[in-house]
């Protein structure tokens, strides 16, 4: 008979830990339908508790192929599909294709129509970084900023739709020019094709509006400490590898890349006469990626506030052939969008259709970067980091 | 402010053309339309992307696809001389500067007996996705690629989109619905009767 010593027996807990926890990799499927995808995204994590090993995004459940769907169809047709490639900011992806065809046409933009180009594009970045920021505090667990921001976000598209007619798809450029706005309330003949009556000071009191709101923003969550201790840090991207990914916009200028096409790149629109800074990250963090937006929002109101007082009177549009025919030529055209490089490759053999249009979407570049990014991060970081990347799965997939 | 090509006289893009060329061993080079094309031998498709990325200041990897240039087309239109046409693949590789404007398509072509590259995922890591991409849907292989699988298609789907002997068979069931509910426009434009008529007048008349 064996006498027990309680005392020298093995203390409970001393058991639990001394059997060894078998833990293993788990296959994490994320989406295709979840609220952080921003879409219809699947990631297939390969996660050891909370570390995640790595991940193999799925993409393609928006593939609408409109590289092929292009091919059959006339330029003028074209705008309407472009426009639905990242649907939250819908005008800006137009002006890189129109100003493709107008380059192999050789056709000359008027000035006005220009002008009304830069701001639509500029409210549709506004828009975007809205987006942006209404939804990517909510991610991290906030959901005041969603109100404040989407609210000032429906006096930017009540804008767009007073000129344009459409909130999100406004199929609003034609090649060579802007088509006639709506012209509510204009009293004469030529004035009726123009600018809706009142547009000006709606846009200088939106603007106004959104400036306070950025404000609003900066102290809900800038200054944040849950909102700074969940994205300081979080998710770095140093700048060679947001090059070598392709990420473009403000992911890249978070990471310290001073380039903006609306400065640096091909006058598509007359951003040359306006003044505004490019607000740049330091670190390539989360916490930089919001920051640089959020500025940007402003700079984009002070662009439209210039654009409103200096755009100039004159004809909306050039004269184009009533059958848009475009000699035979290749021409890569690309414009800073909302969320980085849009560009457009338009290739022409003489005809009436493209022989064949490549599509460079910005999302596409900045999400590939995910299973780089994701690799050893921790489960609650990955829903930070893809909603700081800000991308849209229909720009992703096109 | 940097220069922008459009804005500048003396052409700086067709001088710029000219360096890149010479600085990656092109065979030919065409800068129109504010476009830098420069043309590399399959062989030195790697070699020429890596001097231009570290001798020529392009560290931006923009986007990689291809050109399917054929005689046959099965929807859109075909090639303006046919006769004169050389079938091919075009590879096409975007690079471009964060500096400055200076950007080009650096363009190797691809016999369609033969539909190999190599991958340059070695020099771009985001070009994994572009590749994959550009296999699928010109059914094109890039040699050392790690994982050479459908990007947006899905696993069993046969064929090759974007090759024009890929025909939409949208087009084939259905005809093309934009010139359906289109009213006649004067001197006989538009109101589709056949699918042809929609392609021909811009649809709603633009």
């Amino acid at each position: 008979m064996t006498v027990v010593d309680p005392r020298a027996a093995m203390h409970l807990s001393e058991t639990a830990v001394s059997v060894e926890l078998q833990t293993g990799d788990m296959i994490l499927n994320i989406g295709p339908q979840h609220p952080s995808t921003h879409g219809v995204l699947r990631l297939v994590a390969r996660v050891d508790g909370e570390r995640v090993h790595d991940v193999d995004p799925v993409i393609g459940y928006m593939h609408r192929g409109y590289e092929k769907l292009a091919e059959v169809r006339t330029y003028a047709q074209i705008t309407a599909l472009v426009n639905r490639i990242d649907w939250v900011s819908g005008f800006s992806n137009e002006i890189a294709f129109v100003a493709a065809v107008e380059k192999l046409m050789g056709i000359e933009v008027p000035e006005r129509a220009s002008y009304i180009r830069l701001i639509l594009t500029e409210l549709t970045r506004i828009s975007s970084h809205l987006v942006f920021m209404s939804s990517y505090p909510l991610e991290l667990g906030a959901s005041t900023p969603l109100m404040h921001a989407l609210r000032e976000r429906e006096h930017v598209l009540d804008l767009i739709e007073s000129v344009t007619g459409g909130r999100f798809h406004p199929n609003f450029n034609r090649i060579g020019g802007v088509k006639p706005a709506l012209g509510q309330g204009a009293s004469t003949k030529k004035m009726s094709q123009d600018l809706p009556a009142g547009f000006f000071q709606a846009t200088r009191d939106a603007m106004g509006r959104v400036l306070d709101v950025c404000d609003d923003l900066d102290d809900l969550v800038t200054g944040n400490e849950l909102f700074q201790a969940r994205t300081a840090g979080v998710g770095v991207i140093p700048r060679e590898k947001a090059l070598e990914y392709g990420m473009s916009g403000p992911n890249l200028r978070a990471s310290g890349v001073d380039f903006d096409l609306r400065r640096d790149g091909e006058m598509v629109l007359p951003y040359d006469r306006f003044d505004f800074e490019v607000p740049l990250g330091k670190n390539g963090d989360c916490y930089d990626r919001y920051v640089v937006r959020l500025e940007e929002i402003r700079q984009a109101a002070a662009i439209v506030a210039q654009a409103v007082e200096g755009i100039p009177s004159g004809p909306l549009q050039s004269k184009v052939p009533r059958i848009i025919k475009v000699p035979a030529g290749q021409a890569y055209v690309r414009t800073e969008n909302p969320k980085g490089e849009m560009g457009y490759y338009v290739i022409s053999e003489g005809g009436r259709i493209p022989y064949r249009v490549k599509i460079r979407s910005a999302s596409f570049g900045n999400l590939s970067i995910l299973p780089w990014i994701l690799e050893g991060t921790l489960v609650p970081d990955l829903v930070a980091i893809m909603g700081s990347l800000d991308f849209v799965l229909g720009d992703v997939d096109r | 402010m940097t220069e922008s090509p459009s804005e500048t006289t003396g052409n700086p893009v067709v001088a710029y053309a000219a360096d890149v060329a010479e600085l990656v061993g092109a065979s030919s080079f065409a800068a129109e339309f504010d476009t830098v094309r420069i043309y590399v031998d399959r062989g030195d498709w790697v070699d020429s992307l890596r001097k231009a990325r570290d001798e020529g200041g392009l560290e931006f990897f923009s986007w990689l696809s291809a050109i399917d240039w054929s005689r046959a087309v099965e929807v859109g239109d075909p090639v303006e001389d046919p006769d004169e046409l050389v079938e091919r693949f075009e590879v096409v590789c975007r690079l471009s500067s964060v500096e400055n404007w200076h950007g080009a398509q650096f363009i190797a072509v691809v016999p369609k007996d033969d539909p190999v590259i190599d991958s340059i995922v070695e020099l771009f890591a985001g070009a994994e996705w572009h590749e994959r991409e550009a296999a699928e849907m010109f059914g094109l292989d890039f040699a050392g690629h790690p994982n050479l699988k459908n990007l947006y298609l899905p696993d069993r789907f046969e064929g090759n989109p974007l090759r024009k002997s890929f025909a939409l068979l949208a087009r084939e069931v259905k005809p093309w619905p934009g010139t359906v509910d289109v009213e006649a426009m004067p001197g006989g434009l538009g109101g589709g009767e056949s699918d042809e008529s929609a392609v021909d007048d811009g649809g709603e008349g633009e």
